[in-house]
Formats: structure tokens, C-alpha cells, sequence
């Protein structure tokens, strides 16, 4: 009874509800959907252009031209959809990832990384895993240079810091200058 | 590392506006077409918040937003307005997600020793 209540409810307010239009029809895209491919698929071009006003045109000619004359400082955070607190309280590190303790080559790790400052985790109490509230906790993003990971940083907003990557410099070694007659590097027979 | 402040500028393809003045009339036109509608929302969902509340939190929607400078985010945002406000006139969202507008993001800190003790914090 309910149920049937709250639906005529609905259909009787469904007469009150609005009727949007779009309100953004003098974008250039909206022009060119509704001049040109009516006109285009009847009329001949001569007579598209004489029908088409000729402000119509200049506008859509002019819209695609003109450059807007924005700030270097990206804003994209505002409209990404990422929430204002992860946004505005997050640190980002920005570092290289560490060679695979394991037998495995450094060509793999030639790229820089960006993660996030660690926030609560706990031990959930049903099968003693690591959870954790934070949407940001396990998310990686891989960069091809320093440069890059700080323009994205920019770009979203977030405060960075950037850590030093460990170089590695093998001395280069060899077994034979164990026997070298001049490196005093022999020890059993001087 | 604080975010350093670059002054430049640069041109880009616009998406919508060219200018500013156009982009301020087309702010304007949606927070009209919002206003108007809060009545038809009110009639359309079971809120539990009266029309000032409504027109209240619709300023202050659009003025958190006050201090974008950038065309192009502030088209974004325009569109982003437009598609929000087609979900709630064609009720595709439902009452409960409408109402996370008047949401405390931030949950109060618990004062004394018990809610402390349940909420699973020391401090």
C-alpha cells in the first residue's frame, strides 16, 4: 500500500518537474550540430552558405581559432573529483622504487614513483588482515622523470616532497687482480 | 616542498568560453537555473530541509569555488553543474546521496574516556 501510495505520488509530481533545455547551445559544437548537418544532408553548399547567417560563421570559425589565455599553474584538482580533503591535506613522495632484493636486474627501475603519506591502518578483528579508510593508501603512479611526477603534483594540487635516490656505484672487480705482480694484492706468495 | 608559484601564462584551446565575462554568464545561468529549481526538488524528493536551507547550501556550493581563475576548470565545473543538476531533476539520484550535500565530511573527535576507549583511539 505503501509503495503504491509513494508512486502516484511520484506521477502526480512528475507534471511539476522541469523541463531543461540546454543552456550552453552557443558553444561551437552545438552550432555546427544544428546548422550544418541539417542543412548539409537537403541544400546544396551554395545555397548552405546563403541560408547559414553569416555571424553563425564567424562565430564557429572564430571559436575554433581563438586560443583562451589561461595560467602555466594547472588547476585539474578542483575538477577532478578527488575530495577536497585529499586534496588539501595529503604529501606526496616522489622517488625512485628500490631494485627487487632478489636476483633480478636495475633495468626495471629506471622511472620515478609518487605515493602517499601513510594514514590509519588497524588489524581487522574477523580475520586479522590490515584494513585501512584511506582511498589513496595503495596507489602507486609511475613516472618516466622527476619533472613529470612534480608537473602532475602541480597539477592536482598536492604537496610534494622529492626523495634522493641511492645510486649504486659497483667498483668494477675482477678475479685476476688477486694475482696482479705489481697490486701487492697477493697474500699467500709474496 | 611547498608547491612553487609559477606566474606564466599560456594558451590553450578553450572548452566552452573564451573569455571570462563568458564564463561568469554562464555561471550566473546555471546558478539561476539551480535556483529556480530548488522548488521542483522540494516537490520532486521527501527532504527533510526547507527551501532557505537549500538556496543557503546552493551559495555556498558555487562560492567554494570562488577563487578559480582558470577558464577551462571553471567550464568543467559549469559542466559538471549542468550534469549534477539533470541527476536531481530527472531523480536519478536518489534522496539519501542528495542529502550528502548538508554532510559533516569530518567526523567530531571523541572528548571522554569511553568514546575514546570505543572508537578505538588513545588519543
Amino acid at each position: 500500500m505503501a509503495l503504491r501510495v509513494s508512486s502516484l505520488f511520484n506521477q502526480s509530481n512528475n507534471f511539476t518537474r522541469f523541463r531543461l533545455t540546454r543552456f550552453f547551445a552557443d558553444s561551437g559544437k552545438n552550432i555546427k550540430d544544428s546548422d550544418q548537418v541539417s542543412t548539409d544532408a537537403v541544400l546544396p553548399k551554395k545555397l548552405t552558405v546563403a541560408l547559414v547567417p553569416e555571424e553563425v560563421h564567424i562565430a564557429q570559425k572564430t571559436r575554433q581559432e581563438t586560443l583562451a589565455v589561461v595560467r602555466e599553474n594547472e588547476d585539474v584538482g578542483t575538477c577532478s573529483g578527488v575530495p577536497e580533503e585529499h586534496i588539501k591535506t595529503r604529501t606526496v613522495r616522489i622517488y625512485c622504487p628500490a631494485k627487487n632484493a632478489m636476483q633480478s636486474g636495475t633495468n626495471n627501475i629506471n622511472y620515478w614513483q609518487i605515493d602517499f603519506d601513510t594514514r590509519e591502518r588497524w588489524e581487522n578483528p574477523l580475520i586479522g588482515w590490515t584494513s585501512t579508510g584511506d582511498p589513496l593508501s595503495n596507489l602507486q603512479v609511475g613516472f618516466v622523470s622527476k619533472e613529470e611526477a612534480i608537473a602532475h603534483c602541480n597539477k592536482m594540487g598536492w604537496k610534494y616532497y622529492i626523495q634522493k635516490p641511492n645510486v649504486n656505484n659497483p667498483k668494477p672487480r675482477s678475479y685476476g687482480i688477486n694475482f696482479s705482480w705489481n697490486k701487492r694484492t697477493r697474500v699467500s706468495t709474496k | 616542498m611547498a608547491t612553487p608559484v609559477t606566474s606564466g601564462l599560456k594558451q590553450v584551446k578553450p572548452i566552452l568560453s573564451l573569455t571570462h565575462v563568458e564564463a561568469r554568464r554562464k555561471v550566473i545561468t546555471l546558478y539561476k537555473t539551480w535556483y529556480r529549481q530548488i522548488p521542483f526538488i522540494k516537490a520532486n524528493y521527501i527532504l527533510p530541509v526547507t527551501k532557505e536551507e537549500c538556496q543557503q547550501k546552493l551559495r555556498e556550493e558555487f562560492y567554494r569555488h570562488a577563487n578559480v581563475r582558470d577558464l577551462r576548470v571553471i567550464d568543467m565545473l559549469l559542466v559538471k553543474g549542468q550534469m549534477e543538476l539533470q541527476e536531481v531533476c530527472a531523480q536519478w539520484k536518489p534522496a539519501a546521496t542528495l542529502l550528502r550535500y548538508w554532510k559533516q565530511t569530518e567526523e567530531p573527535k571523541p572528548k571522554d574516556f569511553m568514546s575514546k576507549f570505543l572508537s578505538g583511539h588513545r588519543e
